[in-house]
């Protein structure tokens, strides 16, 4: 072996340290120190206060979850108990909100929803609350802030609805728009901001007018909120 | 010099990939949606624990821009006949949220420990119940995430680290790839010297 094979071997192994050292930093912060045994039982959502829980692993031989092409119909019960379906809005642009009183963002989110469906209320979208959380707790919040949109709460059942919309372990917030045909449009994963919303919805309205088909108006979304600046910290 | 840097960019290439398919958060994987960074929350938060004498210590690391809530982490008794005291965590940081006030959180990397008594002379394995929740600053939360774990003796257990990085074992074959692929790459159209030739 010559003194270049060596040079050739040196900067392959430094090529893969740096690689492998990419890989850690990427896999976030290590645990110094670890258990024993593996872990005998999945890790569990538990809402705020120890109430209905579900399974958070994601089991690496399980299918990904996907988002369905249609809103899948369910019926939940509203903040005087009386059971709702989504359905209820059949024919309009649904932004459906999922929140926690617990959950800081998801709190932040709720005064430009409210405004956004104040301003769009005229064109046929309507925004719906899913609280996912305790019903006492979601009632005293949603009655202090008045919020004037339709709030539907649950628990374990809520759970089961945004497993049907691809979110098995959800986190919150995350809002789900949809065209009046009932297609689910997109689905933002975390805080929503005003100029993403209106962004959304103006697609949404030309999907509505017939201007764009469907896997042109998310291409749009996607590239649109690409171009908007990032989401402001909190 | 050209080749050496073919070389290198093939093996970071290969060595990268199971850290690029992990970047991106399962749930947008072949799904319409914003092309948010959000980390899952096991790798978001990562916990591990070990006995050390009559205390077990549980230690959180925390991926830089996220957070737990000081007051959501419990640590508590799982296996029969364990009882453990109150748990003790170091101070955190206090963070003013106008919706929900003033919180304490924790950034970074802590540690909690809590003293346990056995009463079963050792028949089962120890284990304890932790939980915990947080957010990221960017504007997301995980619901309360509770695990059942089983400390380890004091010393640290390398075999942990299988369970804690799940793609360890390819980026192993990943990186002895690297080191072949970099190899051939630079060998192609050269003889092989040897003292014969």
């Amino acid at each position: 072996m010559n003194e270049r094979a060596l040079r050739v071997a040196g900067l392959g192994l430094v090529a893969a340290a740096a690689g492998w050292a990419a890989f850690r930093m990427a896999a976030g912060p290590a645990v110094p120190y670890g258990d024993g045994q593996p872990v005998g039982r999945p890790a569990h959502l538990g809402l705020a206060a120890g109430g209905g829980s579900a399974s958070t692993d994601v089991d690496p031989a399980q299918p990904l979850p996907k988002i369905p092409d249609r809103l899948p119909s369910f019926t939940l019960g509203d903040r005087a108990g009386n059971p709702t379906s989504i359905d209820t809005w059949r024919d309009k642009s649904l932004i459906i909100n999922f929140w926690a009183t617990w959950c800081a963002p998801c709190r932040r989110e709720i005064p430009m929803l409210q405004s956004l469906n104040g301003e769009w209320s005229g064109r046929d979208v309507q925004v719906v609350g899913i609280a996912v959380d305790h019903r006492p707790d979601v009632v005293t919040y949603a009655d202090k802030l008045k919020i004037g949109y339709p709030v539907l709460i649950g628990e374990q059942d809520a759970l089961t609805v945004a497993g049907e919309l691809g979110f098995a372990s959800p986190v919150f917030p995350f809002t789900v728009f949809t065209d009046r045909r009932g297609d689910v449009v997109t689905l933002f994963v975390g805080e929503l901001h005003r100029a993403q919303a209106d962004l959304i919805l103006s697609v949404v309205q030309e999907l509505n007018d017939n201007r764009l088909p469907l896997a042109q108006a998310r291409r749009n979304i996607a590239d649109g909120l690409h171009g908007l600046a990032p989401r402001g910290s909190g | 010099m050209k080749r050496l840097i073919r070389a290198a960019l093939c093996s970071a290439l290969i060595l990268g990939l199971p850290a690029a398919l992990e970047a991106k958060p399962w749930w947008l994987r072949g799904a319409q949606s914003n092309e948010g960074d959000f980390l899952p929350p096991d790798v978001a938060f990562r916990v591990g624990s070990r006995i050390d004498g009559n205390v077990v210590r549980v230690q959180w690391g925390i991926a830089d821009g996220y957070y737990l809530y000081r007051d959501k982490m419990k640590i508590e008794a799982e296996s029969p006949d364990l009882t453990v005291g109150p748990p003790s965590f170091p101070k955190g940081t206090m963070k003013n949220d106008p919706n929900l006030g003033l919180q304490e959180i924790f950034t970074q990397q802590i540690e909690g420990a809590v003293a346990f008594n056995r009463s079963d002379y050792g028949a089962h394995p120890v284990q304890i119940r932790v939980t915990y929740q947080g957010c990221a600053e960017a504007g997301l939360c995980y619901p309360p995430i509770t695990k059942v774990l089983f400390p380890g003796s004091a010393t640290p257990l390398p075999h942990h680290q299988a369970l804690t990085y799940p793609w360890e074992g390819d980026a192993i074959i990943a990186g002895g790839l690297a080191f072949l692929l970099a190899g051939l790459t630079l060998r192609k159209g050269r003889r092989l010297e040897t003292p014969m030739s």
